[in-house]
């Protein structure tokens, strides 16, 4: 009796499973089938080769696997892997993460980004894991906030509500500053359409001379998706650079005298002058160019939220857990461009020369500029013509370097605060800029 | 000539850009110098109240105690070390 019913469950099961194995013809079940059906037969020496061919070992050795590249966009753009890219490629992507990680870890390189950004390229140079793929982490990630720019803009919500206009207010006219060291944008534009690039691309590769990660992201999605590894990882590592790049230039284009100028205390700051002055940006750029409003209307509500005083607790989310959820996810997500068939190709090398020359034109523009402002001022209000490199945004990076150059000349001289000036106009300056750049497009 | 057009137009970007990126800021100096005549003007921070009207005699005497001891220690002091 006992042995009828098994018998009988025995042969229910296997007809299931026969059937079952018919009737399925899709995608995801024939791993499991082959797996089932070619137990029985397999050797030892089968098995061991099977799971070879499933080693990474075996993916980086054979270059002639077919192994498909990983996008976030799904299958449909996804293409076979050239021999480089699958084996040689990934190797040196690795070698390329590790240099990161050293310079994030030992050189305290804008390590809050570096060190996600590296980490998701490690995990996107795994081969057959398919990470950056529209079902891995790191696609999932790509598409929950880089493809449609959403994670930039909560950056920039998060650096808005870190953001004090007081120096600028008091001291309005150091905006100026902020406006000429955009030139590093559009000057390298035209130097990158020089070396070949096409125009959108050139647009997006020069946004890098803003020296800002979340607008550089912000514009190379919309203009150049292809190249957002490359850019973003050469704005934040030149933005890292700021003590290394900046402080030969300023010195450069200025003489000892200037240097040593002392600027007059700036004046305090209405309370309601600084509540105001979200709103008023946020007015302008919705009259003269509402492309702009995505990044400086995130911007503005971060600021506004913090000057009202009233809701601390959301200025404080803004500026602290959220934007460093927001980092996380947004240097994981860049970090999956930097898989070899999307990072080691000829344009890389294009902008990065293009991105070090878009930074150093606008430093030495905010210089010569600060220069030319300090000649037609008078006495009682000299500008240190240091201050004019805190132009380029990298807040507040580039204003302490300005102070630190400026107290080597003449020890006791604080420019900080002068330089927080040029260095939130900056910020502002390279969101009109991007919003040209994409209304030109539009 | 294709290089040479893309150049061409790469430079009206950039006075398009710079021109307007001037425009605003030139805007905005503007208006933040406006928007502080009007409110330094009719609507000043209140200024804070300061502590010396707060401090009463009590205050005072106390104050003057502590910089009279402090002094005559700073002498004993020196004279220990003389």
């Amino acid at each position: 009796m006992k042995l009828k019913q098994l018998l009988l469950s025995l042969l229910f099961i296997f007809t299931i499973a026969i059937s079952s194995a018919h009737a399925s013809s899709g995608h995801d079940a024939p791993v499991i089938e082959e797996g089932k059906q070619e137990y029985q037969s397999k050797t030892l020496s089968e098995l061991a080769s099977s799971f070879w061919a499933t080693t990474g070992i075996n993916a980086i050795l054979d270059t002639d696997d077919g192994e498909m590249t990983s996008e976030p966009a799904g299958p449909s753009a996804e293409r076979p892997m050239t021999w480089f890219e699958s084996s040689l490629g990934r190797i040196i992507m690795i070698i390329i993460v590790f240099i990161l990680f050293y310079l994030a870890i030992a050189k305290n390189f804008e390590p809050l980004l570096l060190i996600p950004i590296a980490f998701g390229g490690l995990l996107a140079n795994i081969p057959l894991a398919h990470m950056g793929g529209e079902h891995g982490m790191l696609g999932v990630i790509y598409n929950m906030g880089i493809a449609n720019e959403f994670f930039p803009l909560l950056i920039f919500m998060g650096v808005g509500a870190m953001t004090d206009f007081g120096p600028l207010l008091a001291n309005p006219k150091t905006a100026i500053l902020g406006g000429a060291a955009q030139f590093g944008i559009f000057g390298s534009l035209i130097g990158a359409v020089a070396i070949g690039f096409d125009l959108q691309d050139a647009s997006a590769i020069s946004i890098i001379g803003g020296a800002d990660g979340p607008t550089s992201i912000f514009i190379a999605n919309r203009l150049a998706p292809d190249m957002l590894g490359a850019i973003a990882v050469a704005a934040y590592s030149y933005m890292a650079l700021v003590p290394v790049i900046q402080p030969p230039i300023m010195r450069a284009l200025t003489t000892k005298e200037e240097r040593r100028i002392k600027m007059g205390v700036l004046r305090k700051v209405n309370k309601l002058e600084k509540l105001v002055f979200p709103i008023v940006i946020l007015m302008l750029s919705m009259l003269i160019l509402p492309e702009s409003t995505p990044l400086i209307g995130a911007f503005a509500f971060g600021n506004f939220a913090k000057e009202s005083g009233v809701v601390d607790r959301l200025s404080d989310t803004m500026q602290n857990s959220l934007i460093n959820i927001v980092t996380i996810f947004l240097g994981l997500g860049v970090g999956s461009k930097l898989a070899a068939d999307k990072f080691l190709v000829v344009e890389t090398m294009g902008i990065m020369i293009i991105g070090l020359l878009a930074f150093s034109a606008g430093t030495a523009v905010g210089v010569l500029m600060a220069r030319l402002m300090n000649k037609f001022s008078d006495k009682d209000n000299q500008i240190n013509p240091l201050i004019g490199a805190a132009g380029v945004s990298a807040v507040p990076m580039s204003a302490r370097v300005v102070s630190k150059v400026g107290s080597e000349e003449r020890p006791g001289n604080v420019l900080l605060m002068h330089a927080m000036g040029p260095n939130v106009a900056g910020v502002i300056g390279s969101a009109v800029a991007a919003g040209v750049l994409l209304s030109i497009f539009k | 000539m294709e290089e040479v057009n893309l150049v061409a137009e790469s430079f009206k970007f950039m006075f398009l850009g710079m021109g307007v990126v001037f425009i605003f800021l030139l805007v905005l100096i503007e208006v933040m110098k406006l928007q502080a005549k009007i409110i330094t003007k009719y609507f000043p921070d209140e200024e804070p109240v300061t502590p010396v009207t707060k401090s009463s005699k009590d205050e005072e005497q106390k104050r003057v105690a502590a910089i009279i001891g402090a002094v005559s220690e700073f002498r004993k002091n020196k004279q220990n070390k003389v």
